[in-house]
C-alpha cells in the first residue's frame, strides 16, 4: 500500500522533515518510537505537503523519502534544520500537535480569532526559534508585535511561536500571589522579574535564558502562539474539562508530568 | 450460664461461621460482572502473576514447614520436664502433636492467605466493572472481597487453636500452631514487601521518571508486577501478619491463665478459655460490623470503612462486657480488654495523622520539598521519629492499665496484658477486611486505566482508592501496636514457662550476660531491616535493567504497537523475593535460638527485650515515615506547592522512593520479626532451660 508523503514543521529541535507517517504515527514516533534514545517531548505543524521554497531542498527530501527495504514506511528525512520558521509561510500550517514525551498525541487547530488581552502580567515560553522564558507586561498580540513587528527593538525575530503560561495569582500579586500548582522553577526570581516589570520601564524581561524548549502542557493558559512579519496564528488550548473529556490519554500524560 | 469447657466448642462453630461467611462472599463476589473482555484480559495478567509467586512461595514454605516439623517433632519427643537428667524419656506423641500443631499453623495461615489472594484477584476487576455503574456498587464488591480475607483469617485461627485445645488441653501445644502461623507469616510478609517494592520502584522509576507515562499505563513491562505486588504485599502478607499476632496474643494469654492459675484447675480452665471466648466474640462483633458498612450513594467510602471499625469496637466492647458480667470474671479483665481494644484503635487513628494528607506533618514536608530532596527526606524522617511517641505513650498506657487494674481486682497483672493484647486484636477481622479492600481497588484503578475505561471510570476508582490508603495506614499502625503488645504477652508467657521448669528469670542490667543478649537483640531488626531494603534494592536494580531493556530493544512498547513482557518482570520479582527470604529467617529463627543455647535464657530474655525495643520503634518508624513521605508527594501531585513536574515534586518522587521499602517491607515485616523470635523462644523455652552452655 502507498503512502502520502507529509511534510512536517518540528519546533523541538526547528526543524522541516519529510515523513511518511500520519501526523499521529509520527508524533509517537517522534517523542517516544525510537531505539536511539532520541525521546522526549515534541511539538510540529503539519505543513501542506505541496509546500515549496526556494530556501528548501523539499524536492531532494520527498524523493529520498521511500519505505524501507522490510516495506516499513520512511519516519523520517530532516530538509532542513536551520531557520525553518521564519521561511514558511503562516498559510501552508495545518494543523498543530502537542506530543507529550512518552507519545499521546494532541492536535490544535487554528482559531480564526486572536484573544482579547487578559489583565495583569503575562508569562511566555518561547518555543522557536529560540526559547528563553520570558514575562512581559504585554498581553500576546502585543507581546509578538513587540517581537517580531518593532523594527525599532534590539533583539528582533524574524517569526516566532510562544506559548502563553500561567501565572495564577502571581499575574495580579507578584510578591504575595500563591503558586498553586505552578511548577516552575525557582519560583522567587520569578516574582522578581514580574515585580520588575512595575518599577522599571520594560515591557519583557528573560526570567530564563536556559530554558528548554520543553514545559509543562499543564501550564500553558491561552494557548500557542506563531506569528511572523505578515501574520499571527492562534492555537487555543482545550480547557481541562474538554481535555479530560475527549482526550484522556493525552490529558493523563500530560498532567502526571 | 455456658459452662465454661463448652467455649470451645461455640469458638469453633464460631469460627466454621466465619469461614463459611468468607466462602459465601467468595461466591458472591465470584458470581458479579468480570467485565469486559479486555478487562478480563488485563486481570488474567494479575491473577496469573500472582498465582505464579504464591506457587512458588508455597513450595518454598512447605519445604520449610517439612523441615521444621521435623526439628520440632524431634526436640519435643523428649520429655522436657527432665531434659538434661538422666531421667529423661522418650515421649513421641507430645513431638508429634507439637510438630502437627505447627503444620496446621503453617497450612491455616496459607489457606486463608490463598483465599484472601484468590478473591482479590477476582474482585479487582469485577470492582472496576461495577464502578461503571456506581461507586457504592464497587465498593460493595471490593469490600465484601476484603472480608474474605479478614473473616477467613480469624476463623481459620479460631478452628486451629479451639481444635487442639479441645484435643490435647494443652496451650503450649497450641504454641506449636501459633509458632506455625508465625513463621509463614514472617516470610509471606518479607517476600510480599521485597516483591510488592521491587515492582513498583522498577516500574516508577523507568515508567514514570525516565520515560514520562503516567501510572498503571499499560505499557509499562513492570505494570503488572506492580500490580501483582499490591495483592502479594498487601493483601496475603499482611493478613498473614495480624493472623500470626492474632493467634500470638490468644495463645500468650491462654499459656499465662494456665500459668498463673495452676493451682486451682476451675480457675485455670476459665482464665485458659478466657481469651478464646473474647477472639469469639471478636468474630461475632466482626460479623455484625462488616454487615453495617456501606456506601450509599455520593457517600465517602473512608468515612464507610472507619465507622464500621467503631461500630465493631462498639459491638465488641458491648459483647466483652456481658461476657465478664454474666460469666463471673474479675471486672479487671474487662478493663484490660478494653484499654487493649481502645489504644488499638486510637493508635491506628494516630498512625493516619501522621501519614494523612488531611495533617500537619504531611502538608509541612510537601511545603519544604521545594527546598530539595535532603529536605524532604530530613522533614520525613524526623516526623516519623515524632510519630514513634504517641504510639509508644499508648502502648505503655494499654501496658500499665491493664496490668494494674487487673492487679487490682486480685489477678496477676501480667495476665491482663495479655488479656489487653486479645482485646486489641480481638476486631482483627473487621481491621483485614477494610485492609484487604485496599490493594482490591488499587488494582481496579489499574485495570480501570489499561483496560481502557472511560474517565469517569477512573475518577470513581481513584475515590475508592484513596480511602483504601488511609485504612492502610490505620492497619499498619494497628498492626504494630497489636504485635508490640503481644509479644510483651509473650515475654510473659516466655518467662512463666522458663519460671516452670525451676529458673527464676532475673534479667537484670547489671548482668553481663543479659546485657549482651540485650544489645543483641537490639541490632537484630535494623539488620533484618537491611537485609529486606537491600533486596528490594538489589531485585529493583535487576527489574529496571529489564524494563529499560525492553524499552530501548522494543520501540514498538511505547508506540503501543506490541506489548511489553509483562511475565519477565513478573517472573524477576517472585525469584528475587523468594531467593532474599533466606537470611532474614535464618535471623528469625536461629539467632534467638543460638542466643538462648550459648548465653542462657536470662541471656535470651534480654534478646527478646532489646529486639522488642528496637523492633516496634523502628516498625513505627518506617512504616509512618514511608506513608508520610508517600503522601506527600501525592499532596504535591494534587497541585499544591507546584504540582506535578515541579522542584518540590521530583523531591517528592525521591522522599517516595526511599519511603517505599521503609512502609511496605521491612517497617511491616519487623513486627512479624518480633513476635517469631518471641514464640521461638517461648517455645523452645523448656529445652533452652534445660541445655544451655552458660550457667
Amino acid at each position: 500500500m502507498s503512502r502520502d508523503i507529509h511534510l512536517y514543521l518540528s519546533l523541538i529541535p526547528e526543524a522541516l522533515i519529510a515523513s511518511m507517517l500520519t501526523p499521529e504515527e509520527f508524533g509517537v514516533y517522534y517523542a517516544a518510537g525510537t531505539a536511539k534514545k532520541a525521546r522526549g517531548q515534541a511539538v510540529f505543524f503539519e505543513v501542506d505537503p505541496d509546500f515549496r521554497h526556494d530556501y528548501f531542498r523539499i524536492e531532494e527530501g520527498i524523493q529520498r523519502c521511500v519505505p524501507h527495504e522490510d516495506g516499513s514506511p520512511k519516519a523520517s528525512i530532516y530538509i532542513s534544520v536551520y531557520r525553518v520558521l521564519e521561511h514558511v509561510p503562516l498559510s501552508e500550517l495545518g494543523e498543530l500537535y502537542l506530543v507529550t514525551a512518552d507519545g499521546r498525541v494532541l492536535g490544535l487547530d487554528a482559531s480564526e480569532t486572536v484573544p482579547e488581552s487578559t489583565r495583569g502580567l503575562h508569562l511566555y515560553q518561547e518555543i522557536a526559534p529560540v526559547h528563553p522564558m520570558v514575562v512581559s507586561s504585554l498581553g500576546p498580540t502585543a507581546f509578538y508585535e513587540l517581537i517580531v513587528k518593532n523594527p525599532n527593538i534590539l533583539l528582533r525575530l524574524p517569526a516566532i511561536c510562544f506559548a502563553e503560561l500561567r501565572l495564577g495569582d502571581l499575574a495580579e500579586d507578584p510578591e504575595e500571589g500563591n503558586v498553586g500548582d505552578l511548577p516552575y522553577s525557582r519560583v522567587e526570581h520569578l516574582r522578581q522579574c514580574l515585580v520588575a516589570l512595575s518599577t522599571k520601564t520594560v515591557d519583557a524581561k528573560m526570567v530564563n535564558r536556559t530554558a528548554p524548549a520543553t514545559f509543562s502542557y499543564r501550564t500553558i493558559k491561552s494557548g500557542i502562539y506563531v506569528g511572523n512579519e505578515s501574520d499571527l496564528l492562534f492555537f487555543p488550548f482545550p480547557t481541562v474539562e474538554e481535555l479530560r473529556a475527549d482526550h484522556y490519554r493525552w490529558f493523563r500524560s500530560a498532567w502526571s508530568t | 450460664m455456658i459452662a465454661t469447657q463448652a467455649w470451645a466448642v461455640i469458638a469453633l462453630f464460631a469460627g466454621f461461621v466465619a469461614v463459611g461467611v468468607a466462602l459465601w462472599l467468595y461466591r458472591w463476589v465470584h458470581q458479579q460482572d468480570p467485565g469486559s473482555e479486555r478487562a478480563q484480559e488485563v486481570a488474567s495478567w494479575i491473577r496469573e502473576g500472582a498465582r505464579t509467586y504464591l506457587g512458588r512461595l508455597y513450595v518454598v514454605l512447605t519445604l520449610m514447614a517439612a523441615g521444621m516439623g521435623f526439628i520440632i517433632a524431634m526436640v519435643f519427643a523428649f520429655d522436657i520436664e527432665h531434659l538434661g537428667t538422666e531421667a529423661v524419656r522418650i515421649a513421641p506423641a507430645r513431638g508429634l502433636a507439637m510438630a502437627l500443631a505447627f503444620l496446621a499453623g503453617a497450612l491455616c495461615s496459607a489457606i486463608a492467605g490463598y483465599m484472601g489472594m484468590t478473591i482479590a484477584v477476582e474482585a479487582n476487576v469485577r470492582s472496576a466493572t461495577a464502578a461503571q455503574e456506581s461507586l457504592s456498587g464497587a465498593f460493595k464488591v471490593a469490600f465484601y472481597a476484603g472480608s474474605v480475607m479478614g473473616l477467613a483469617m480469624v476463623g481459620l485461627a479460631i478452628i486451629g487453636m479451639s481444635t487442639i485445645y479441645l484435643l490435647t488441653g494443652d496451650p503450649e501445644i497450641i504454641l506449636g500452631f501459633s509458632f506455625g502461623a508465625s513463621a509463614l507469616a514472617l516470610l509471606a510478609k518479607a517476600g510480599g514487601g521485597i516483591y510488592t517494592k521491587t515492582a513498583d520502584i522498577a516500574a516508577d522509576l523507568v515508567g514514570k521518571i525516565e520515560i514520562g507515562i503516567p501510572e498503571d499505563d499499560p505499557r509499562n513491562p513492570a505494570v503488572v508486577a506492580d500490580n501483582v505486588g499490591d495483592n502479594v504485599g498487601d493483601v496475603a502478607g499482611m493478613g498473614a501478619d495480624v493472623f500470626d499476632s492474632y493467634v500470638a496474643s490468644t495463645v500468650a494469654a491462654m499459656l499465662l491463665g494456665a500459668s498463673i492459675f495452676a493451682a486451682d484447675p476451675v480457675l485455670q480452665l476459665r482464665h485458659v478459655l478466657f481469651p478464646l471466648m473474647l477472639s469469639t466474640l471478636g468474630i461475632v462483633a466482626s460479623l455484625i460490623g462488616i454487615r453495617l458498612v456501606r456506601v450509599e450513594k455520593g457517600g465517602r467510602p473512608g468515612r464507610a470503612l472507619n465507622s464500621g471499625t467503631i461500630f465493631t469496637t462498639a459491638i465488641f466492647a458491648a459483647l466483652a462486657t456481658a461476657l465478664v458480667l454474666l460469666g463471673g470474671y474479675s471486672l479487671g479483665l474487662l478493663w484490660a480488654t478494653l484499654a487493649g481494644l481502645v489504644t488499638g484503635v486510637v493508635i491506628g487513628f494516630t498512625s493516619d495523622y501522621y501519614t494523612s494528607a488531611r495533617f500537619r506533618p504531611v502538608v509541612e514536608t510537601a511545603r519544604v520539598s521545594g527546598s530539595g530532596a535532603a529536605i524532604n527526606i530530613i522533614t520525613g524522617f524526623s516526623y516519623g521519629l515524632v510519630s514513634i511517641v504517641p504510639s509508644i505513650v499508648g502502648i505503655v498506657m494499654a501496658t500499665l492499665l491493664s496490668y494494674y487494674l487487673t492487679d487490682v481486682y486480685g489477678i496477676s497483672g501480667i495476665y491482663g496484658v495479655g488479656i489487653s493484647a486479645v482485646g486489641m486484636l480481638s476486631i482483627s477481622g473487621m481491621i483485614v477486611s477494610s485492609d484487604a479492600y485496599g490493594p482490591i481497588v488499587d488494582n481496579a484503578r489499574g485495570i480501570a486505566e489499561m483496560a481502557g475505561m472511560s474517565q469517569e471510570v477512573i475518577d470513581t476508582t481513584d475515590v475508592l482508592d484513596a480511602a483504601g490508603n488511609t485504612a492502610k495506614a490505620i492497619t499498619k499502625g494497628f498492626a504494630i501496636s497489636a504485635a508490640a503488645l503481644t509479644v510483651l504477652a509473650l515475654f510473659a508467657a516466655y518467662a512463666e514457662v522458663v519460671g516452670a521448669r525451676g529458673i527464676a528469670l532475673v534479667i537484670s542490667l547489671r548482668d553481663p550476660v543479659v546485657v549482651a543478649g540485650v544489645l543483641l537483640g537490639a541490632v537484630t531488626p535494623p539488620l533484618f531491616s537491611a537485609l529486606t531494603m537491600l533486596s528490594v534494592t538489589h531485585n529493583a536494580f535487576d527489574m529496571i535493567e529489564e524494563v529499560r531493556r525492553q524499552f530501548e530493544e522494543r520501540p514498538g512498547i511505547l508506540a503501543g504497537t506490541e506489548p511489553p513482557d509483562y511475565a519477565a518482570c513478573v517472573g524477576l520479582a517472585a525469584r528475587g523475593a523468594l531467593a532474599s527470604l533466606v537470611w532474614p529467617a535464618f535471623l528469625a529463627v536461629a539467632l534467638p535460638l543460638l542466643v538462648g543455647f550459648v548465653l542462657g535464657p536470662e541471656a535470651l530474655g534480654g534478646f527478646l527485650g532489646g529486639s522488642i525495643f528496637t523492633g516496634v520503634i523502628f516498625a513505627l518508624l518506617m512504616s509512618n515515615a514511608g506513608g508520610l513521605w508517600d503522601n506527600a508527594k501525592k499532596y504535591i501531585e494534587a497541585g499544591r506547592f507546584g504540582g506535578p513536574g515541579s522542584d518540590a515534586h521530583k523531591a517528592g518522587v525521591v522522599g517516595d522512593t526511599v519511603g517505599d521499602p521503609f512502609k511496605d517491607t521491612a517497617g511491616p515485616s519487623l513486627n512479624t520479626l518480633i513476635t517469631v523470635m518471641s514464640l521461638v523462644s517461648s517455645l523452645f523455652a523448656p529445652v533452652i532451660a534445660a541445655l544451655h552452655l552458660f550457667r
